[in-house]
């Protein structure tokens, strides 16, 4: 048995208009990890972040951070704790310029040198160009990268990232997943990734967790999992 | 001393019960909050009042509703269905304007004096309530309001377009998906929300007097009805409304002080512990 | 620049009641300033929180209300009861926006008439104390602030303080938004919940951006209330914050102009369509429904683009040149 992991979910079950949309799912995250979480549509990915970043209460179980409870804390106070995530629908401020609400994120997530980390996360994300440009008038891309941005900004130590490569082009989720890596293995971020694209998961995950219907089916290197019959039946199969 | 309460109470809530419940079904099918529905309820009442003199009151009963219905058709066809896509909160602020541009209408075909529906032959005697003579016509208010509940909640209940107003008013998508034709649903919805305004105003003619202003005060006090209600709930303003009727009428005896402005306190906190009321999505 | 501009708007207006030779059309412009300075409360409030109040002839109303109370009952001077009253909204008002800012789109726009409502019917019902329908007279001392209280009562006069006020009030709020304060309140307005995962407290802004606009408002109130020397229960009536809000939409609130400019067409078109025909507040109604579809920005966002077609567009960074971080 190794040592307790830096982030990690227990048995955590999310009740939700009467039904038991997640039941039972644990999670252990190292230090720097990068984790793939999958499974088909409706198995409960969005609604596990949500659970987990506060934005809805779990019914039962833990979450913990760094050896904390986090389990009922506000949404800022686990931002303050370094937990940061992206949405699957695009979610920024729409009315207002790029680099301002880069910068105001940073500075709110007490980064040392505000202007010069928002402006070094708009350069990482290509940006920049758009720093002054209304964000509600980027296209649908750069919006992503934008809700990416918010998520990066401050140097968090665990980033939830909700489908984060959706309508992305090839090129474009390729520099993400580079990014991610770099991130994981020079910052020592810890890396929740819920994706649709399978090629990138098993390319940049350490482990991946496959879940279906909101319980846990299997969980292993990107080799174990892909090897899973289980897992081939309730999901690989049916993509293939 | 206290029966009358009761009964004043009672014919008030009526009225308010016929108005506020169809400010409650635009509101639970359309998500709009109809500043303009006080305004129907004296447009309602002013159409109520050229009939009566023409023709006569029951006419004017049967036909100013049948009016206000077609005119809400329109307003749905013209209005709500053209900015359903838009923020709330402008849709809002449109009924806001519409409700300057009808008090504007009335008083232009009206003018500004006040005006008053005669009280129909039949129901013009009194009867003996509580030891004191009561005019037959508040009786029949009382009538008319639990008539028009009843015959609401049948055809809610019972009726195919009742099923489907129930299944748009739950999920509007997936009613719309199911091949149910959801614009014709609203516009029949918001047509029926306006007739049940003119009704009540129609029916307020022979007791209060008609005047351009009038729309204003039922249009507060259906607001409170279906906030305590839950907004969108027809059940639920049912009940307030009774309640409302007789907080106001026992109000005004024993606690003058309190009775006008507890529906607005009630209103508050009803807002502040429960403001997701607002999204119950019954009919 | 910025500041040459005020220097220009504060000269034309104490220069504007030397050119108006028409008694009727000067008190107009009076009352128009005054209320310009309501919708502007009302206006940031739309602004930087997105929230429409139909209650704000609460605070407009009572902040009458208070200062006479304060002169008559505890013989305070005008100037002190002036300052108190204010302060009393700010803390009023914040505390009531610590609360009923939570509550989202529609449910804060019912729950501000209920509460206007509330303070409406019981000032209707006080009848010792705030003299119940028949609003209050207010004795104003000789001076205010130590200016003759015959200059407040001229319309030439108000017209020139209401104005440096209203002018007052935009500058410093133009400042205010321009700070850190501005950029986190529009951004809370443009995606709560985004705003919310980036770590910032939602509701202590929007109570401090509620206290300022109920702040705002008193103030146009203490200005209505010296200029005619009454109070009445009316002016808490929610048809009383309904035309402010009108005036706010016509005019538009992405300039802080936005809701004087509103609140100047509403008193012209009263008085000039008003003569044409009694039916202004149809036109009023159906200009509401156009400028609501058709221009959500108001008449404001409407001419703005016209007026800076030509200057060059700088923007900023929370005060801050966007090249001063590279």
């Amino acid at each position: 048995m190794k040592q307790k992991a830096y982030f990690t979910v227990e048995d955590l079950v999310v009740d939700y208009g009467g039904v038991r949309a997640i039941d039972g799912i644990r999670l252990a995250l190292d230090k720097g990890e990068i984790r793939g979480l999958i499974g088909p549509n409706g198995a409960g990915k969005s609604t596990f972040i949500d659970a987990v970043t506060g934005r809805r209460l779990p019914t039962a179980g833990r979450v913990t951070l760094g050896g904390e409870d986090i389990t009922r804390l506000s949404i800022i106070a686990r931002r303050d704790r370094g937990l940061s995530r992206s949405f699957q629908r695009t979610s920024i401020f729409a009315d207002m310029p790029v680099l301002e609400q880069v910068f105001l994120a940073s500075h709110q997530a007490r980064a040392e040198h505000p202007e010069e980390d928002a402006l070094a996360i708009l350069k990482e994300l290509d940006l920049e160009a758009y720093a002054d440009w209304r964000a509600g008038d980027l296209g649908y891309g750069q919006q992503r990268r934008l809700d990416l941005a918010l998520a990066l900004v401050g140097s968090p130590s665990v980033l939830l990232l909700d489908e984060p490569m959706a309508g992305l082009t090839v090129t474009e989720s390729r520099d993400l997943a580079e990014h991610l890596k770099r991130l994981a293995r020079e910052r020592r971020v810890t890396v929740l990734l819920v994706e649709h694209d399978m090629e990138i998961v098993f390319g940049i995950s350490d482990r991946v967790t496959v879940i279906e219907l909101g319980k846990p089916l299997a969980e292993g290197t990107p080799d174990e999992v892909r090897a899973n019959p289980k897992v081939r039946e309730a999901y690989l199969g049916s993509a293939a | 001393m206290l029966g009358i309460s009761i009964f004043n109470g009672l014919v008030y809530g009526s009225l308010l019960v016929i108005c506020a419940s169809g400010l409650a079904m635009i509101y639970g099918l359309r998500r709009v909050v109809n500043f303009a529905h006080g305004a129907l309820y004296m447009l309602g009442a002013y159409i109520g009042y050229t009939l009566s003199i023409y023709l006569n009151f029951w006419f004017a009963l049967v036909l100013a509703p049948l009016a206000m219905l077609v005119i809400g058709m329109l307003l749905d066809k013209a209005v709500f269905r053209p900015l359903q896509d838009r923020d709330p909160l402008s849709v809002l602020l449109v009924t806001f304007g519409l409700l300057l541009v009808f008090e504007d209408l009335v008083r232009a075909v009206w003018g500004r004096g006040n005006l008053s529906i005669d009280v129909p032959e039949l129901l013009s005697s009194s009867v003996e309530l509580f030891g004191n003579p009561t005019p037959l016509y508040r009786l029949a208010v009382i009538g008319l309001g639990v008539g028009s509940m009843v015959a609401l909640w049948a055809w809610l209940r019972f009726s195919r377009t009742g099923l489907y107003v129930r299944a748009a008013s739950t999920d509007p998508l997936t009613t719309a998906m199911m091949g149910v034709n959801t614009e014709r649903v609203n516009a029949l919805v918001v047509g029926i929300g306006t007739a049940l305004a003119g009704l009540a105003g129609v029916a307020a003619g022979p007791m209060l007097s008609l005047a351009p202003s009038m729309g204003g005060d039922v249009l507060v006090d259906s607001f409170v009805v279906v906030v305590i209600g839950g907004l969108g709930s027809l059940g639920g303003a049912l009940v307030s409304a009774i309640l409302l009727g007789q907080v106001q009428s026992f109000g005004t005896i024993y606690l003058p002080s309190l009775s006008a402005v507890l529906p607005f306190l009630m209103m508050i906190a009803i807002l502040i512990w429960r403001p997701s009321g607002l999204a119950g999505n019954r009919v | 620049m910025l500041h040459f501009k005020y220097l220009l708007w504060l000269l034309a207006g104490i220069l504007l009641p030397q050119i108006v030779g028409s008694a009727t059309l000067m008190s107009l412009l009076t009352q128009a300033v005054i209320y310009a300075l309501f919708a502007l409360g009302v206006g940031i409030l739309l602004r930087q929180c997105g929230l429409v109040s139909f209650g704000h002839a609460a605070f407009f109303g009572s902040a009458g209300y208070i200062v006479a109370l304060l002169m008559r009952d505890l013989e305070f001077g005008a100037g002190t009861a002036i300052l108190l009253t204010l302060f009393a909204l700010a803390v009023v008002a914040f505390l009531l926006g610590l609360v009923v800012s939570r509550i989202p789109g529609i449910a804060f726009g019912m729950l501000t008439l209920a509460i206007g409502q509330t303070v409406y019917l019981s000032t209707l019902q006080s009848r010792e104390l705030l003299g119940g329908a028949d609003g209050l007279n207010i004795a104003w001392p000789g001076s205010i602030f130590g200016l003759d209280v015959r200059l407040f009562y001229d319309p030439a006069g108000m017209f020139v303080i209401s104005w440096v006020v209203t002018l007052a009030v935009i500058y410093l709020l133009d400042r205010l938004f321009r700070t850190r304060f501005g950029s986190i309140t529009s951004a809370i307005r443009d995606n709560e919940e985004r705003a919310r995962f980036i770590g910032l407290n939602i509701t202590l802004p929007k109570a401090l951006v509620y206290s300022l606009s109920a702040v705002v408002s008193g103030l146009a109130g203490i200005l209505s209330a010296i200029y005619t020397g009454f109070i009445s229960p009316e002016t808490l009536h929610w048809s009383v914050s309904g035309m402010a809000l009108i005036m706010t939409i016509v005019g538009g609130v992405r300039h802080l102009w936005g809701p004087v400019l509103g609140a100047i067409l509403f008193f012209f078109v009263k008085e000039y369509v008003g003569e044409l025909t009694d039916y202004w507040m149809a036109m009023l109604g159906a200009v509401v429904i156009l400028i609501v579809v058709f221009a959500p920005n108001g008449v404001s966002g409407l001419i703005a683009p016209l007026l800076e077609r030509k200057k060059r567009v700088t923007k900023t960074v929370v005060g801050k040149q966007v090249e001063a971080g590279s």
